[in-house]
């Protein structure tokens, strides 16, 4: 079997279509929106509330499948082992029993699925989760998807957890509630592999820290995920805690989202320019 | 069949084609039963890639949406030929209802509330799917629980909604509060 699969091998069937996020990101449509940016959170009070939901549970389906196949990759591409090219068999351990939750995140997402009238595939799949799993160094690679993307995933689910119990519906609140939890876990394992493999090569951490922020101001997805209340999907400031960050990190993040949220309308902007002309 | 008027007649930030909008609309206002000689007015903003949609007036039967409804949300700007026919359908029926006497308490789109709104979706959803076009009645189903509650007398009420053919506006109401009666509190 192949070391480094590519994300444009991924194995899917005919339901499921990929579309670029930058394609989603610079959509011209979005600038003239003034009451996008006020009515983004998403609550039941929203009147697309429902829709919004399912769409947003469809991208945590696609997220949890490419989890799975990039934790799988981590335990195959590198020989086990402590050189820089290498993982340490306890880290292979640790991403075989992160397999085992995201395949179960899988089933649970397709039962919510089935809940919420959502047709597996009924919406577009973004790959990024699975491109930064590709990344040739394990440090950047756990670095990249269990700090940045699995801490993506702590906002979403605790945004959907709340959703749930606004909305008075057990079954998204309790589903999520225990996939959050899961997330939690992979998010500390995350910091705690970049701490112990770069205890001595502070050159390695700063990559490995630079590869993170560049993977978090990416998916702040334009402002879809921030710090502010208006936000779709909010910073979730304490499980973050619980997964290792400290403050400055967490504000950092913040402050990644809030560049991230300007840059997308300065990008707006230009291309609805270039579409009026 | 009702003379359609699209406002635009095209669209710059779409790539929705003007006129297999208009056969669309053309075939559900059919189907809805609107009359023949009713100037249907579709307005749609293709500034905004939401999907919200109103029924606005009724002489013409003006409705307007944001590009997003129309969408397919696998090709981004390209038109979902279903999804267009699910949103003009309910739209359509809803218009029909208007123009009878059952309705003729029923407050303006603005007016609605979310609970009363959405059980009027559900009653122009089901009648949509007897004519073999967008079902999901499970996503509707989704969309009513998060306005009504998720109990038993709330999927009854949904069922009802859902199967009946010739309901009033003082059916909807009813049914929507016997929804949420039961919610717990």
């Amino acid at each position: 079997m192949r070391k480094a699969h590519p994300v444009e091998d991924l194995a899917r069937d005919e339901r499921f279509v990929r579309v670029d996020i930058q394609d989603r990101i610079s959509d011209p449509r979005s600038v003239k929106n003034s009451r996008m940016r006020t009515q983004a959170r998403l609550t039941p009070e929203r009147p697309d509330s429902a829709d919004a939901a399912r769409a947003l549970m469809h991208g945590i389906f696609v997220g949890e499948i490419q989890a799975l196949e990039g934790a799988g990759r981590t335990c195959w591409d590198f020989e086990t082992g402590d050189g820089r090219d290498e993982a340490p068999f306890a880290l292979k351990l640790d991403m075989a029993r992160q397999c085992w939750d995201e395949a179960r995140h899988c089933e649970i997402s397709v039962k919510l699925s089935d809940w919420m009238g959502t047709e597996i595939g009924e919406f577009s799949e973004g790959a990024f989760l699975y491109a930064a799993a590709c990344n040739p160094d394990p440090v950047l690679r756990l670095t990249g998807v269990n700090r940045a993307l699995e801490g993506l995933a702590i906002d979403v689910f605790n945004t959907m957890r709340e959703f749930g119990e606004i909305a008075g519906d057990p079954v998204l609140e309790f589903c999520e509630d225990w996939m959050l939890a899961d997330e939690v876990t992979h998010v500390k394992m995350g910091s705690d592999w970049l701490r112990r493999l770069t205890a001595d090569d502070p050159e390695r951490r700063k990559d490995a820290l630079e590869f993170q922020r560049i993977v978090d101001k990416l998916f702040s997805l334009g402002g879809f995920r921030s710090d502010e209340d208006d936000s779709p999907v909010k910073l979730a400031r304490r499980f973050r805690e619980l997964a290792g960050f400290d403050d400055a990190e967490i504000d950092e993040i913040a402050d990644l989202a809030s560049q991230a949220l300007e840059e997308a309308r300065t990008r707006q902007e230009a291309a609805a320019a270039l579409a009026s002309a | 069949m009702a003379n359609v008027v699209l406002a635009p007649d095209r669209w710059a930030m779409v790539d929705f084609d003007p006129e297999r909008v208009r056969a669309i609309a053309s075939e559900l206002a059919d189907a809805a039963g609107l009359p023949a000689d009713r100037e249907v007015v579709i307005e749609l903003n293709d500034t905004s890639p939401l999907g919200r949609y109103s029924l606005d007036s009724m002489d013409p039967i003006r409705v307007s949406m944001e590009s997003g409804a129309f969408e397919d949300p696998k090709h981004p700007r390209q038109l979902s030929e279903g999804g267009a026919a699910g949103v003009l359908g309910r739209l359509f029926f809803r218009a029909a209802d208007r123009l009878t006497d059952g309705f003729a308490a029923a407050p303006e789109d603005a007016d609605l509330t979310p609970e009363t709104g959405i059980a009027w979706e559900v009653h122009a959803a089901g009648r949509l799917a007897r004519t073999g076009r967008q079902a999901q009645r499970q996503r509707w189903i989704y969309h009513f629980r998060n306005r009504h509650g998720f109990s038993d007398e709330g999927d009854a009420a949904f069922d009802r909604l859902w199967s009946a053919d010739d309901l009033t506006w003082a059916d909807i109401e009813a049914l929507s509060a016997s929804a949420l009666a039961a919610t717990p509190a």
